[in-house]
């Protein structure tokens, strides 16, 4: 059984999400609560919070690791039930697999759906060398740095094309400049997708450079639901908007 | 001097005393005369090493052990994953675990030589039952330290429980599964010696009980030496196999597998 493969650049169309009155969490003090929200198929929507803000377990439901405490999700139209190779997730930090070289990391993707071998290792080879780590596929997590081992976590995220990528503060352990050459290498690989994003950061000027649409999560004196919300591809350089941002968190 | 003749040395040393205590059939309060000498002990190994019967109660330990131990590996990494993952199968299985877990697979042997139809059978079960337990409390404890992050992430790319069990917990639990194995080995060992003492017809510990009761002490002591060999050889060659499955640890983790 061959699954077939779309080549990279003519990826398919992002899947959009709903959610609706959702709560998340255990018990009657959920960390997620009330929260309506549309995602856009194809934008790339930024979730900015304090820590503890609900940030990362939102990102969780989104991907069918979390079941709903009440309320729904739906990706697609349908309500989510759980995991889904069309959903796929980068962790802040070791999320790779450390006995599988970085090659055996970045085809596993592709190995789950049944991808003949030579098929999977020319697909994964590709996206080591669009992640820049060309030379490496080789290597052991362990012998990679932080940089790069987040590299190596976007290229198995999106060596199987996706419909929507679900970031937990990947560049969130990474010093300043790794973080910017990281965050550059994530606008050039994006471009070449039609994946949906949820991007999960605490940094506005993160959010300000990738974000189609930035809202924010928690907040002190407030509730744990959407506190607000900002279109920023369109607004310009609007210094204004990184000020309205802060004040809300 | 080396650590190495260092250690040559030691060794001399020890073989030179005993041979001292020996040959002067010394008794002190512990009676060496009527222990044999190095030279008694050599002649007997030579003799006895170009016999069949040597050879055969070789692999018939060796048969013995590899198959208790075997089944053991499989049975109890099979046993520790679904103890470690499945809240049901620990409430079914492990009162009855736990209960028979303090009871030294040695003690068995009654039982095992009324319930098998063969004594050979008898004695792989007990090896089986030696080695069983250490290789289960590993793997259940390995299972339950898995970082969940790693089957967060197989699933997300679109992973299955299948792929959950053969892409993250299998490989995930070896090291701490190979400590396990490097236990159950040892007690193996000590378990398929002391049953061939009391009911085998071949093998290693049945001819070495077989020389005390014929008086053969030079023979006695040639299986022990036999015994330790075999025991060393076995037991390194699970270690070998640890390591080499666990390569992907840091170095300072991986020197403290096994």
């Amino acid at each position: 059984m061959t699954a077939v493969l779309p080549a990279v650049g003519a990826a398919p169309a992002g899947i959009g999400f709903t959610l609706e009155g959702l709560a998340l969490g255990y018990g009657h003090d959920p960390v997620v609560r009330g929260v309506d929200l549309d995602i856009e198929p194809g934008e790339v929507l930024v979730v900015v919070g304090a820590s503890g803000s609900g940030k990362s377990t939102l990102l969780r439901a989104l991907a069918g690791l979390l079941p709903p405490a009440a309320g729904t999700v739906r990706a697609g139209g349908a309500e989510i039930t759980g995991t889904s190779a069309e959903r796929a997730m980068v962790f802040q930090d070791d999320g790779l697999l450390p006995w599988r070289s970085v090659l055996r990391n970045v085809e596993l993707p592709l190995r789950i759906r049944k991808v003949g071998r030579r098929e999977r290792t020319a697909a994964a080879l590709e996206w080591i060398d669009r992640v820049g780590l060309a030379g490496a596929e080789g290597k052991l997590p362990r012998e990679l740095s932080g940089g790069m081992r987040q590299r190596v976590q976007l290229a198995r995220a999106l060596v199987a094309a996706p419909r929507a990528v679900l970031m937990d503060e990947p560049f969130g352990a990474l010093d300043a400049q790794t973080r910017a050459q990281m965050q550059r290498l994530l606008l050039d690989v994006l471009a070449g997708t039609r994946a949906t994003v949820v991007f999960v950061t605490h940094d506005v000027d993160e959010a300000l450079l990738l974000a189609d649409r930035i809202v924010v999560l928690g907040g002190p004196g407030n509730g744990h639901g959407i506190r607000a919300s900002f279109a920023v591809r369109g607004a310009g350089r609007d210094a204004g908007l990184r000020d309205r941002i802060l004040k809300e968190l | 001097m080396t650590g190495w003749a260092v250690r040559a040395a030691s060794v001399l040393a020890a073989a030179g005393l005993w041979q001292a205590l020996t040959a002067a059939d010394a008794r002190l309060w512990l009676r060496f005369d009527r222990l044999p000498t190095l030279d008694e002990i050599a002649g007997e190994a030579a003799r006895q090493l170009v016999t069949p019967v040597f050879a055969l109660d070789l692999l018939q330990s060796l048969i013995r052990i590899l198959t208790g131990f075997g089944l053991a590996t499989v049975a109890g990494v099979a046993a520790g994953i679904a103890l470690g993952r499945s809240p049901r199968t620990r409430d079914v299985l492990l009162p009855l675990l736990e209960a028979v877990r303090p009871i030294p697979a040695i003690a068995l042997v009654p039982v095992a030589i009324l319930l098998f139809p063969t004594d050979e059978q008898g004695i792989v079960f007990i090896t089986f039952v030696a080695a069983f337990f250490p290789i289960l409390v590993s793997t259940r404890h390995a299972v339950r330290a898995l970082p969940t992050l790693w089957e967060d992430a197989v699933r997300t790319l679109g992973g299955r429980r299948l792929h959950v069990l053969r892409h993250v917990v299998l490989p995930g639990i070896l090291p701490g599964v190979s400590g396990g194995l490097s236990v159950g080995m040892g007690v193996s060992w000590i378990c398929v010696i002391s049953a061939e003492m009391i009911s085998g017809e071949f093998g290693v510990g049945y001819r070495t009980w077989q020389a005390y009761t014929l008086v053969d002490y030079p023979a006695v002591i040639v299986g022990m030496l036999t015994i330790g060999l075999l025991g060393w050889l076995t037991s390194a060659a699970v270690e070998l196999a640890g390591r080499r499955v666990t390569r992907w640890l840091p170095r300072a983790a991986r020197d403290g597998v096994s």
